[in-house]
């Protein structure tokens, strides 16, 4: 497992391990793989390439583990990718979200065939994001957050997406996540009339984003994707004057299985999941597992051709994957579609896709 | 609304108050102590810790914080300056590299005891001013306990009972020959200091996240308004703070977010090749 345990991203990190260390505890308790017990060794990659790297190179040549799950920026997943091919050793990436992951298997995939992506594609989450938006009848939005890789890209995928459906962006910025200009961004962002703010934050920010902006804008709705504003902890403190929507992988009452892994979740760790990075690399791990037990070994050369025709169950439902190892996101029937919530005082109420 | 320009130019003008908040205790640490302490951040985040836990069992009120979490942070910051500040201080290279440590600590520490997660206190609606300007709660008390803080340290500085601290902040030899205990004078100032930073992390904590790594950018911006400004005057250091916050906050309007950093950096830059010994540095000054 590689995550952030240090740096800016260290909660979406300990998330991550968390969520998998439950993975590999439900798998020895269903027996393990091949009568031996699964255990999980952790790099911590700080939120950066080079130590990403060097950690997934110490995971493979010392560690000697069989698969690496990881990263979790999509910057440290492409330097991950480069280490995973050449030691020809299976790569599953749970929340790396650029598009640049799944063209390099398109492209090359003799050298990349080791790597899967579990979690959505920009593209995939553009259009699911889309398609919320056109749910809440937005025109006009705002894009706002961190300026890393995966908010730029998914920003500009997300304007080629709903212009044909007639949304526009009226405002798009991006701070610095070191040291963010949360005021004017919040009071520029307010000050473009938008039906709804996209909010596209990882980490902490997020929380003292949407403080800003509701004091500059009590009554605007937001949408925050794949940030920590998933977590129930800080429901009760952010304000809700106006709706605060949070795009999950998965939630509570979604579907059954959804509902068990959120209880085993938060049975272990005390607090429910934040639906985004502890669900997916809870799933990529689930995959693993299930795809070393298909295939009766842990040998790459056996476990790629099983993750590419199967189907795997996980939380958010049902994975497969297409020719450039992505697993099928998405708005259509047979996709895995991901849930919005809108926060409210005593919870979470899932409002869409419509069950 | 009021005009989104004028409206972020005020935030600029509350941005500057909390760096002025954390630059007073620093200030004094710098001054009298003469050290540079990057576990400054760290007491800040203390304090806000602090904060939660009160809002946590009832006591939402960051007000009510602030004396617990000034008197935690004083006994640390007084254990921390007689046990290890005062001893290594002949060594100039070693400090901050111990006080980042003592930093380091204290933000596994945070972690371990709360989490990585984020925390949040609820932070109340604004208050809106003249011509519908938003007067962001936290920020006019970042800008009003910043103005108290440093206009206090400006009159302790002046006034008999700051004579000590005066003194050996120009010449510890002499403040020793008048028969001044300089080394309990200087753990107790760094106690004071801490105290302030928790202070300023207590009151400021319902302005965004609770997090362990919550006081590095604080902690950096402080030292840098400090160190351009000069520790001697408190009231440049104010006037610097609100300056670079209104800078600040131009900047991110005009030309891009992520850019606002940049141009205080750069300010900065500018400042120091033009005044390396800070901007209101006393001429014939014996260090």
């Amino acid at each position: 497992m590689l995550a952030p345990l240090s740096g800016p991203y260290a909660a979406g990190g300990t998330s991550f391990v968390q969520a998998a260390t439950l993975a590999v505890e439900q798998a020895n308790a269903e027996g393990g793989v091949f009568g031996q017990r699964v255990t999980i060794v952790v790099g911590d990659t700080q939120g950066r390439v080079d130590v990403a790297k060097a950690e997934a190179l110490r995971l493979i040549s010392r560690e000697k583990v069989s698969a690496l799950v990881g990263a979790y920026l999509s910057e440290e997943t492409v330097g991950v990718m480069e280490v995973a091919a050449a030691q020809k050793t299976v790569l599953l990436v749970p929340v790396a979200a650029t598009a640049e992951i799944t063209d390099l298997v398109r492209r090359e995939y003799a050298r990349y065939r080791c790597v899967f992506r579990v979690g959505y594609s920009l593209a995939q989450w553009a259009e699911m994001i889309a398609a919320f938006l056109a749910d809440q009848k937005v025109r006009r939005y705002a894009f706002v957050g961190a300026g890393i890789r995966w908010n730029l890209e998914l920003g500009e995928t997300l304007e080629r997406i709903v212009a044909p459906r007639g949304a526009t962006p009226v405002y798009t910025a991006f701070y610095s996540p070191g040291n963010p200009a949360f005021d004017t961004v919040a009071v520029a962002a307010a000050a473009a009339a938008p039906d709804m703010v996209v909010l596209a934050d990882p980490g902490r920010n997020s929380v003292s984003f949407l403080k800003r902006l509701r004091e500059a804008a009590p009554a605007l709705p937001v949408l925050s994707i794949g940030g920590a504003l998933g977590d129930a902890r800080l429901a009760a403190s952010i304000p809700l004057s106006a709706p605060v929507y949070v795009q999950a992988a998965a939630w509570r009452g979604a579907s059954p299985a959804a509902t068990a892994y959120v209880e085993r979740y938060e049975q272990r760790y005390g607090a429910p999941p934040v639906g985004y990075s502890d669900t997916l690399p809870y799933d990529a791990v689930t995959v693993l597992v299930a795809a070393w037990r298909k295939a009766g070994s842990a040998a790459t050369a056996d476990v790629v051709p099983v993750l590419e025709r199967g189907t795997f169950s996980g939380a958010a439902g049902a994975y497969r994957f297409d020719a450039a190892h992505q697993a099928h996101w998405g708005t259509g029937p047979g996709t895995l579609h991901g849930t919005f919530v809108r926060w409210e005082r005593g919870g979470a109420r899932i409002v869409f896709p419509p069950r | 609304m009021a005009s989104p320009l004028l409206q972020a130019l005020l935030d600029g003008l509350f941005a500057g108050g909390t760096y002025a908040l954390m630059a007073a205790g620093m200030a004094l640490i710098l001054g009298v102590v003469k050290v540079i302490n990057l576990s400054h951040g760290a007491f800040f985040t203390l304090g806000a810790y602090v904060a939660y836990a009160l809002a946590a069992h009832g006591i939402g009120s960051p007000i009510a914080a602030v004396p617990l979490a000034a008197v935690i942070a004083f006994a640390f910051g007084v254990f921390l300056g007689k046990s290890f500040v005062n001893p290594v201080r002949g060594h100039p290279f070693a400090l901050p590299v111990g006080t980042l440590a003592v930093a380091l600590l204290f933000e596994q520490a945070a972690q371990m005891v709360w989490g990585p997660h984020p925390l949040s206190i609820e932070a109340g609606a604004p208050w809106v001013g003249p011509g519908g300007l938003v007067l962001r709660r936290w920020g006019v008390v970042a800008l009003l306990s910043s103005a108290a803080m440093l206009g206090g340290l400006k009159w302790v500085l002046s006034a008999r009972p700051g004579l000590p601290l005066r003194l050996i902040a120009e010449d510890e030899e002499i403040a020793g020959s008048l028969g001044m205990d300089v080394e309990a004078i200087r753990f107790l100032t760094f106690g004071g200091a801490c105290a302030m930073a928790a202070a300023a992390g207590a009151l400021l904590s319902p302005s965004g996240a609770v997090t362990p790594t919550m006081g590095r950018a604080p902690l950096l911006l402080s030292l840098v308004v400090v160190i351009v400004a000069g520790m001697d005057s408190v009231g440049a250091i104010f006037l610097l703070s609100i300056g670079l916050g209104i800078l600040g906050s131009a900047c991110a309007w005009f030309l891009s977010p992520q850019w606002s950093y940049v141009a205080l950096l750069a300010a900065v830059c500018l400042l120091l090749s033009a005044r390396p010994a800070g901007i209101v540095a006393l001429a014939g000054r014996r260090d």
